[in-house]
């Protein structure tokens, strides 16, 4: 569970979330849609800890928490083997329970879910963005968190890709029931994955209910995304 | 009123008093940053919370790899100082003392203090770029969000390895130096060999070398804690990067200066 209320975060005196507040249940899935620049990624910093918001409240259920970074935010000192693993091998906790074997195989199994094979031994720098996309897929969910958030998990990937990533994170909200929040631009990936949708637009939530409700009733806001328009309230050059 | 205001803006004094008000919040916040994040590498390091296998490979870069550049650099300031010295002070009827000087002044000061100059621009400036780069590709936010300490992953084995590698590199540059310097005395007055290591010999004092291994110590910590940590607190893109990596440069070398300072009143005087 995510529950997230009147959540207020400001950098530098520019209002970025203001009064935001939505509630994902576990084995729910949120998109968060929304204009470049509209705090997306800010809220799910905010949630895993990464920034401190202002003011609001922030609960989420006990165990870890991960997130698909917006750029994969790979090591690049490791190879994909050693980065997948990381946090098994860096955490204590996780350290004892697993033997280099064990290891292996995880990354053979993590791998082959985002359908990559036989790149263990590539650095990130030699794999190109859609497959270091991929490789922080499975590092981010190689510790089964409850709280799963993916900053553009399917942006820059091919249709062929993005689907698999869209029905593998299907898969593990219903396998793990987490409660997920996916960050995306694509109507594809929103009506996949997405159990509900929050619109954001200057700093302030300007639609919250299904993918369907979206597409067919919405306000003046969702049809200008649906439609992808130029005319409506929203303006690309806010200040 | 505005337009006053708008005037006194622009003025010189006021924009001095930003300029220093900027610069010592700067200050303060980079010294806070070093203080914490040197006591929590502590913390680590107290409870032996450490990866040996990443400790032997961040001392490989800081030990062998600025081997070259630190012996040369130790090597040529002792034998500047013997071709300064050793001419003059043969014909003054000094030359028993050259081996003395060389030897006190590269133990003392030139050994330690080249010695982590060396380490500062080959090895801290690289750390501080190394890591600054990594906070702003995110890749520290990815460490922290997979629940492990970036101070931990980080910092440690990398002060470990400055501390326990400065003492080993800054002892074989300095004899590097004091053998250089005999050689550059002979080749620039009558003084053979055997004069100037047997004066050399007087100039060794147990104490000395005691004291400069501490400083090794010391100023290896401090290199790699002001550069890892500089390279920590960077923001932005490559400009970011840039401003760490001279920050840390700039930082440690004052740093070593000052610690520097700070040793030679309190043990030789
Ligand atoms: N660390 C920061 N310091 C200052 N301003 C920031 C910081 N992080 C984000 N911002 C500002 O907050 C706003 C929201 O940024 P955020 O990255 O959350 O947008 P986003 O919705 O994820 O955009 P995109 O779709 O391009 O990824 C932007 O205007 C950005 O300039
Ligand atoms: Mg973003």
């Amino acid at each position: 569970m995510i529950k997230v209320q009147n959540l207020i975060k400001t950098f530098d005196e520019k209002t970025v979330l203001n009064d935001i507040s939505f509630e994902v249940n576990d084995g729910e899935t949120l998109a968060i849609v929304g204009f470049s620049g509209s705090g997306k990624s800010t809220i799910l910093k905010i949630i895993c800890g990464l920034l401190e918001e202002d003011s609001g409240t922030i609960l989420t259920s006990e165990g870890d928490i991960a997130m698909v970074f917006q750029y994969s935010a790979l090591f690049d000192s490791l190879n994909v083997h050693d980065n997948i693993i990381f946090a098994l091998r860096e955490r204590k906790e996780l350290r004892k329970l697993y033997t280099e074997e064990d290891l292996d195989k995880i990354v053979e199994e993590k791998l082959k879910l985002v359908g990559l094979e036989g790149v263990e031994d590539k650095y990130p720098s030699e794999l190109s963005g859609g497959m270091q996309k991929r490789v922080s897929f499975a590092r981010a969910i190689v510790t089964n968190p409850k709280t799963i958030l993916y900053d553009e998990p399917t942006a820059g990937l091919d249709p062929i890709s993005s689907t698999l990533i869209e029905d593998y994170i299907v898969r593990l909200k219903e396998e793990t029931h987490a409660a997920s929040i996916v960050v995306t631009h694509q109507m594809s990936t929103i009506q996949r994955t997405a159990d509900k949708v929050l619109m954001l637009y200057n700093g302030k939530c300007v639609f919250q209910g299904s993918p369907q409700e979206m597409c067919e009733q919405g306000n003046e806001y969702t049809k200008q995304f649906v439609t992808a328009s130029l005319t409506g309230p929203m303006k690309m050059l806010t200040e | 009123m505005e337009q006053i205001r708008a005037y006194l803006k622009k003025s010189a004094t006021y924009q001095l008093i930003q300029i220093l008000e900027d610069g010592l919040e700067d200050f303060l916040t980079t010294f806070g940053e070093i203080t914490i994040r040197g006591l929590s590498a502590l913390k680590y390091i107290l409870t032996f919370k450490i990866n040996w296998k990443e400790v032997l490979e961040q001392s490989a870069r800081f030990g062998v790899s600025s081997l070259p550049i630190t012996i040369s650099i130790v090597s040529m300031t002792s034998i500047i100082v013997a071709m300064q010295v050793a001419g003059e002070m043969v014909k003054q009827g000094g030359g028993n003392y050259v081996g003395l000087l060389v030897a006190m002044l590269t133990v003392r000061e030139t050994g330690i203090i080249m010695s982590g100059f060396a380490i500062i621009s080959m090895i801290g400036s690289s750390l501080a770029s190394e890591i600054a780069t990594m906070r702003v590709t995110e890749q520290i936010d990815a460490i922290t969000v997979l629940g492990v300490d970036p101070v931990r992953y980080l910092f440690v084995p990398r002060i470990i390895a400055g501390t326990l590698m400065m003492p080993p590199v800054m002892i074989i540059a300095s004899t590097c130096g004091i053998l250089g310097g005999g050689v550059a005395s002979t080749l620039v007055s009558e003084l053979s060999y055997k004069a100037y290591f047997s004066s050399v010999w007087s100039g060794l004092f147990i104490y000395d070398i005691k004291v400069a291994i501490a400083k090794a110590f010391t100023y290896g910590f401090t290199i790699a804690l002001i550069s890892c940590t500089c390279g920590y607190i960077a923001k932005g893109g490559a400009k970011g990067v840039g401003i760490a990596t001279t920050k840390a440069v700039v930082w440690s070398f004052v740093a070593i200066v000052f610690l520097d300072l700070v040793f030679s009143i309190a043990f030789f005087f």
